[in-house]
C-alpha cells in the first residue's frame, strides 16, 4: 500500500485528544474508586486500566494503517470469529456472579460479548453496503441483517447478560432506522415486538426480573436490587453542585456503592466532582458523539458512513443507559460507561472502534480506485 | 461537502443529511435528560441527599440465617441454635475512636466486668470495617452497653444465632463445628453466595452438609442517626433458615458407645449391615464443639490443636490402625476362594514359625498343635495364618482385602476420610524401590506390617460378609427436610460392589466367626449372650515390634507402646442387623479390652429393640420455632 501524505494531514487529532482526555479522567476516577476498598487486590486496578488504554492506543495505530474498506472486506470472517468466541464462552467459559461471560486467552480474561458489539456493526455495514437500495428497506430485506444480530443476541442472553444483549438490539434498530425502514414494515415489527415482550419475560433469570420489577417499584425492595439504585442516588445527589472533592466521596470511600469501579463508576465521579463535574463530563461525551456523527456525515462512502454511525450510536447508547441507570432513571443492567468503567475487554474494543472512526475520518478525501 | 457526498455512490446525500440532523437533535435531547436529572439530584435534592450520606444514614446489615437442625434417626435434636449477643463497633460513626473504647472499658471495669478486647483499632486513622469487641456477652454486660448507648457512639449490640451442640463431645466428630469463612475459603467459593463474616461448616457434617443446612442470609437496610443508633428499618429481607438434616445415628446407641469408650483413646463404628446406615460413630478423646460458637478463643484453639492425643481428629474414619488378627478373615477368604486351602487343611502350631533364620511367634507360646481353619480362626492361631499367607502370597491377599473395601476410602459422607493401606509387591517397589520380602507376607498375614485400616473400613468389610456379600457405602445422613418437615431428599442405600466369594466360603467364614464368640477356647467369649447370636473377631495390633526377651518386653510396654485392642462383630448370626468395630488404643488384648465395649453395644441394641419397639418418638417442635423467637 502506497503511503499517502494526505492521510497524515487529515488525521483527526481532535478526536484522539478527546478520547485521551476522557480516558485520563477515567483513570483518575478508578484510582479513587479503588482507593476506598480495603481489599489487597484493588490498589492496582487503575494501573491495569492504564495498561488497557495503552494496548488500545497501539491497536488504534495498527488499525488506522489499513484502509477500512480493506478491513470490511473481511467483515463476515470477523463476525464469524466473534460468534465462535461466543460459542467457546458458552462451552468452556467461566462464570462470575452467576453468569458465564469470560474466556481466558493466554493468561488474559476476555469478554467476547464486548467484541460482538463492534463486529455486528462491521457486519451490518458490510451487508448494507453490498445491498444498497435507493428506497427504504422492507421487512423481508431486513431479514438477513436481523439474523446477523439475532445469533449473538441469543448467545449473550443465554450467558446471561441482558444489558449487552439489549445493546445489540439497540444498535441494530438504530442502524435500521438510519438507513430507513418502510412504514408498513415498521408498524408490523413494532406490533410484533410488543407481542414478544411479555412472552420473553419467561426467559429472563430471576435476578433480571427482580431488577426490572425494582425499577418500576423501587420502594418494594430497598435491599438487593434496590440497594444499588438507592445508594447510587445518594452518592450522586450528595455531591451537590461542586462535589465533595477528589478522593473525598464518603459514599465511595465507605464502600456503600457496589461495583463502583465498573458499572457504577459514574456515581463515584458525580459524588466527588458534583453537578459541575458531571455537566463537564456529559458535555464532553456530547461533543464526542457529535464529532463522531460529523465523521459519519463526511465519510467518503456509504460503508464508512454506516460504520461510523454504528460506532457512534454504540457509544451514545452506552453513555445514555449507563448514566441513566446510575441516576436511577433506567433499570440496572450491566452496561459499562465508555472510557470510564474499569474493564479490559470493554476498553480495548472501544479503542478499536475509535481506530475505525479515525480510519474513516482520515480517508474521507481518498477516492475509490 | 456537496461534492463529497455526491461521490457516495447510490444513495441520496440529501436524505441522509436530514437523518443526521434528526440524530443530532435526538442525541442532544437525550443527553440533556441526563443533565436535567443530575440537576434534580445534585442541586434540587442535593442538601437532602448530602444529609443522608453524611449521617451514613442508610446502612445495609446482613442477617445471619439459622442453620438447619441436625437430628438423630429418632428425631432427637443433636444440634440446635441459640442467640449470642456480640458487641460490635462500627468505626465510621464515631468521631473519636480511642475515647469510645476507653469509655466502654471503664464502664465495664466499674462494674468489675471484664473487657477482653485488645482494642484493635487504637490509633487507627480513617475508615475500617466494623470490629467485634466481645462475643456471647452476659446479661450484665448487655445491660451496661444498652443503658449507656448514647455515650458510646458506634457501639452496638448484635444478636446472631450460634450453634448449640446438645450432644457435645459425644458426637463432636460426626457433627463437626462451624466458624466464620476465611479469606481462602471465600476465594474458593464459586457460587458467589458467600460473603465476609458468613458462618460456614468447618468440619464434620457441618461442613459436608453445608449446602443444605446453611440457609440464606437475609438483609436489613436501616436508617441510623449520627451516633449509629437505628432510627428505623427501611427494608428487610428475611433470612431463610437452612434445611434440617436427619441422621442415621441412633443417639441412645451413640451414648452407650461413648460411655464405654470415653476413658480410652480409640473409636467405635456401628453400622446396619443391611444398608450401610451408620448407627453410631464415636472417636475418643473428643472436644467440646460449643467452644467454636461465635469464634473459638485463641487459648482454646491452642490447647486443642497442640494436644498430643489429637482430640480433633475423627479416629473412626481417619485413624489408620494395623488390623491385627481381624485381618485373618480376609486372608482366609483369599485362601479358600483361590482353592489354596480347604476347610480341612491343617497345619501344626508349636508356638512359632520359622522362615529362613527368623522366627515368628504365635500369641499362644505353647502352640495350638495340629489345627484346621475353623479352630484357627476361633483361637486366632497366628502360625496357621503364617502358613496360609505364605501360600497365598501378598498380592492375592491384597486383591481380596481390596474386594472387602480396604485400602481405599469407603466414601462415607464425612470429610477427611483416610484410605488406609493394603500393600502389594508393586506398591513396595514403587514406594521404596525395594523387592517385596516373603517375611513381610508373614507379617501381613496376621494384619501387621504395612497393613493399615480405618475402623469404618473394618466394620464395613465385616458387614459385607454379614449381609451375604454386598459392600455398601456407609451413610450417616438419612434425609434432608425443610423446616416444616417436608422431605427434600432421601439418601438411599448405595451398594458399591459385591464380594467375589461363593456362598460356601462365606458360610464357612461366618460360622468360624460365630465360633470365636460361642465356642470354648474362642477369643471373643466376652460377647457370648444366651441367645448365642454374635459373630466376631478379636485383634491385637502391635504398635512397635517388640523384642523377644520377656524382660525387655515388659520394660518397653509403657502405655504409649502397648498394643491396640480391636474387636469386630455382627449380630444376630442369622440375618444380622448390626455390625460393630471397636478399637481401643494401647489397651492391650482385643478379647479383654475391646470385646467388652462391643458387648455393651450389642446388649443395648437388642434391649432397645425389644423394649423400644412400640415407643413413638414425638418429632421435636424445635423446627417450628420462628426466627423472631430465637432473637427474643
Amino acid at each position: 500500500m502506497k503511503f499517502d501524505r494526505r492521510l497524515f494531514f487529515n488525521f483527526d487529532w481532535t478526536l484522539l485528544v478527546l478520547i485521551l482526555v476522557i480516558s485520563f479522567i477515567g483513570i483518575l476516577n478508578i484510582y479513587s474508586a479503588g482507593n476506598s476498598m480495603d481489599n489487597f487486590r484493588q490498589e492496582t486496578i487503575y494501573i491495569k486500566q492504564a495498561q488497557w488504554i495503552i494496548i488500545g492506543l497501539i491497536l488504534i495505530g495498527i488499525i488506522i494503517c489499513i484502509d477500512y474498506r480493506f478491513i470490511c472486506r473481511f467483515a463476515y470472517v470477523i463476525y464469524a470469529i466473534s460468534i465462535m468466541l461466543l460459542l467457546v464462552v458458552a462451552l468452556f467459559g467461566y462464570a462470575t456472579h452467576g453468569s458465564q461471560r469470560w474466556i481466558t486467552l493466554g493468561g488474559f480474561s476476555f469478554q467476547p460479548s464486548e467484541l460482538v458489539k463492534l463486529t455486528i456493526i462491521i457486519a451490518l455495514a458490510k451487508y448494507f453496503d453490498d445491498h444498497m437500495i435507493e428506497r427504504s428497506y422492507s421487512l423481508k430485506e431486513l431479514l438477513i441483517p436481523f439474523f446477523i444480530v439475532l445469533i449473538p443476541f441469543l448467545f449473550i442472553l443465554k450467558q446471561p447478560d441482558l444489558g449487552t444483549a439489549l445493546m445489540l438490539i439497540f444498535i441494530a434498530i438504530s442502524i435500521f432506522f438510519f438507513i430507513g425502514i418502510q412504514l408498513k414494515s415498521l408498524i408490523l415489527s413494532v406490533t410484533g415486538g410488543f407481542m414478544i415482550v411479555p412472552f420473553s419475560w419467561f426467559f429472563l433469570k430471576d435476578y433480571q426480573k427482580e431488577r426490572i420489577m425494582t425499577f418500576f417499584n423501587p420502594e418494594n425492595d430497598p435491599l438487593g436490587a434496590g440497594y444499588h439504585i438507592i445508594q447510587s442516588i445518594i452518592a450522586v445527589g450528595s455531591g451537590g453542585i461542586l462535589g465533595k472533592g477528589y478522593l473525598k466521596g464518603t459514599q465511595t470511600q465507605l464502600k456503600f456503592l457496589p461495583v463502583q469501579q465498573t458499572d457504577f463508576v459514574f456515581s463515584v465521579f458525580a459524588e466527588e466532582w458534583g453537578f459541575l463535574g458531571g455537566l463537564i463530563l456529559m458535555t464532553m461525551f456530547l461533543i464526542l458523539i457529535l464529532w463522531c456523527l460529523k465523521i459519519a456525515l463526511n465519510s467518503r462512502d456509504f460503508m464508512g458512513m454506516l460504520l461510523s454511525f454504528g460506532i457512534t450510536i454504540l457509544i451514545f447508547w452506552e453513555v445514555f443507559i449507563n448514566v441513566g441507570m446510575v441516576l436511577g432513571m433506567l433499570p440496572v443492567v450491566g452496561i459499562p460507561l465508555p472510557f470510564l468503567s474499569y474493564g479490559g475487554s470493554s476498553m480495548v474494543v472501544l479503542m478499536m472502534a475509535m481506530g475505525l472512526l479515525l480510519n474513516v475520518s482520515m480517508r474521507r478525501f481518498v477516492l475509490h480506485p | 461537502m456537496e461534492k463529497l457526498n455526491s461521490q457516495i455512490n447510490g444513495h441520496d446525500p440529501g436524505a441522509f443529511r436530514k437523518r443526521f440532523k434528526i440524530v443530532f437533535v435526538v442525541v442532544a435531547i437525550m443527553i440533556s435528560f441526563l443533565i436535567i436529572r443530575m440537576w434534580h439530584l445534585q442541586v434540587f435534592r442535593g442538601d437532602e441527599l448530602r444529609q443522608k450520606s453524611e449521617n451514613n444514614s442508610v446502612r445495609l446489615r446482613k442477617i445471619k440465617p439459622l442453620r438447619g437442625l441436625i437430628l438423630d434417626t429418632n428425631g432427637q435434636v443433636l444440634v440446635d441454635n441459640q442467640p449470642s449477643f456480640d458487641i460490635i463497633f462500627v468505626p465510621n460513626r464515631s468521631r473519636n475512636i480511642d475515647n469510645v473504647a476507653y469509655k466502654l472499658k471503664n464502664l465495664l471495669a466499674a462494674r468489675s466486668l471484664a473487657f477482653n478486647s485488645e482494642i484493635p483499632f487504637l490509633g487507627k486513622k480513617g475508615w475500617f470495617p466494623p470490629v467485634k469487641l466481645d462475643k456471647n456477652i452476659s446479661v450484665e454486660k448487655l445491660a451496661v452497653v444498652e443503658t449507656h448507648a448514647s455515650d458510646l457512639p458506634g457501639v452496638t449490640v448484635e444478636v446472631v444465632p450460634v450453634r448449640k451442640y446438645l450432644s457435645g463431645e459425644m458426637t463432636a466428630h460426626i457433627i463437626g463445628y462451624t466458624g466464620e469463612i476465611s479469606p481462602e475459603e471465600l476465594k474458593k467459593d464459586t457460587t458467589g453466595s458467600l460473603g465476609i463474616g458468613d458462618i460456614i461448616g468447618k468440619d464434620g457434617l457441618e461442613k459436608y452438609l453445608d449446602e443444605y443446612i446453611k440457609g440464606k442470609s437475609g438483609a436489613e437496610q436501616v436508617e441510623v442517626n449520627v451516633l449509629g443508633k437505628e432510627i428505623k428499618v427501611i427494608g428487610k429481607i428475611e433470612p431463610v433458615s437452612g434445611y434440617n438434616a436427619v441422621l442415621t445415628i441412633d443417639s441412645s446407641l451413640q451414648k452407650v458407645a461413648w460411655d464405654a469408650l470415653k476413658d480410652k483413646a480409640g473409636a467405635v463404628a456401628v453400622i446396619d449391615p443391611r444398608n450401610g446406615a451408620v448407627l453410631a460413630l464415636v472417636s475418643t478423646p473428643s472436644f467440646d464443639p460449643n467452644l467454636f460458637n461465635g469464634g473459638i478463643s485463641f487459648d482454646d484453639w491452642e490447647k486443642l490443636s497442640t494436644d498430643p492425643s489429637h482430640p480433633m481428629g475423627n479416629r473412626a474414619i481417619s485413624g489408620q490402625y494395623p488390623p491385627g488378627s481381624t485381618y485373618k478373615l480376609f486372608v482366609a477368604a483369599a485362601a479358600l476362594e483361590e482353592g489354596i486351602i480347604t476347610p480341612d487343611t491343617s497345619f501344626t502350631c508349636n508356638g512359632s514359625f520359622t522362615l529362613g533364620n527368623r522366627t515368628y511367634k504365635c500369641w499362644n507360646k505353647k502352640g495350638h498343635g495340629r489345627i484346621s481353619l475353623h479352630r484357627a480362626i476361633v483361637e486366632s492361631c497366628d502360625v496357621y495364618f503364617y502358613n496360609v499367607g505364605k501360600l497365598v502370597g501378598v498380592d492375592k491377599i491384597a486383591e481380596y482385602a481390596y474386594a472387602f473395601g480396604l485400602g481405599r476410602a469407603t466414601g462415607i459422607d464425612l470429610p477427611r476420610e483416610k484410605n488406609g493401606l493394603i500393600p502389594t509387591s508393586e506398591w513396595k517397589l514403587s514406594r521404596f524401590k525395594e523387592i517385596w520380602q516373603l517375611g513381610e507376607t508373614i507379617s501381613i498375614s496376621i494384619g501387621q506390617g504395612f497393613d493399615l485400616v480405618t475402623p469404618i473400613q473394618l466394620v464395613n468389610a465385616y458387614a459385607a460378609l454379614a449381609n451375604g456379600g454386598t459392600i455398601y457405602k456407609p451413610r450417616i445422613v438419612k434425609r434432608i427436610e425443610t423446616a416444616d418437615g417436608r422431605i427434600l431428599k432421601t439418601f438411599e442405600p448405595e451398594p458399591k460392589s459385591t464380594l467375589p466369594l461363593s456362598k460356601e466360603t462365606m458360610d464357612i467364614l461366618t460360622h468360624a466367626l460365630w465360633g470365636v464368640v460361642n465356642e470354648n477356647g474362642g477369643t471373643g467369649q466376652a460377647l457370648r449372650r444366651k441367645e448365642a447370636d454374635v459373630c466376631g473377631k478379636t485383634g491385637t495390633a502391635q504398635v512397635v515390634g517388640l523384642p523377644d526377651n520377656e524382660n525387655a518386653r515388659k520394660r518397653i510396654i509403657s502405655a504409649k507402646f502397648r498394643d491396640h485392642a480391636l474387636f469386630v462383630c455382627f449380630a444376630p448370626y442369622k440375618n444380622p442387623e448390626i455390625a460393630i468395630a471397636v478399637i481401643a488404643e494401647n489397651a492391650g488384648h482385643g478379647g479383654s479390652a475391646a470385646a467388652p465395649i462391643a458387648r455393651k453395644i450389642t446388649d443395648a441394641y437388642f434391649e432397645n429393640k425389644n423394649t423400644n419397639h412400640k415407643k413413638t418418638h414425638p418429632l421435636v417442635a424445635a423446627d417450628q420455632r420462628s426466627q423472631a423467637e430465637i432473637y427474643r
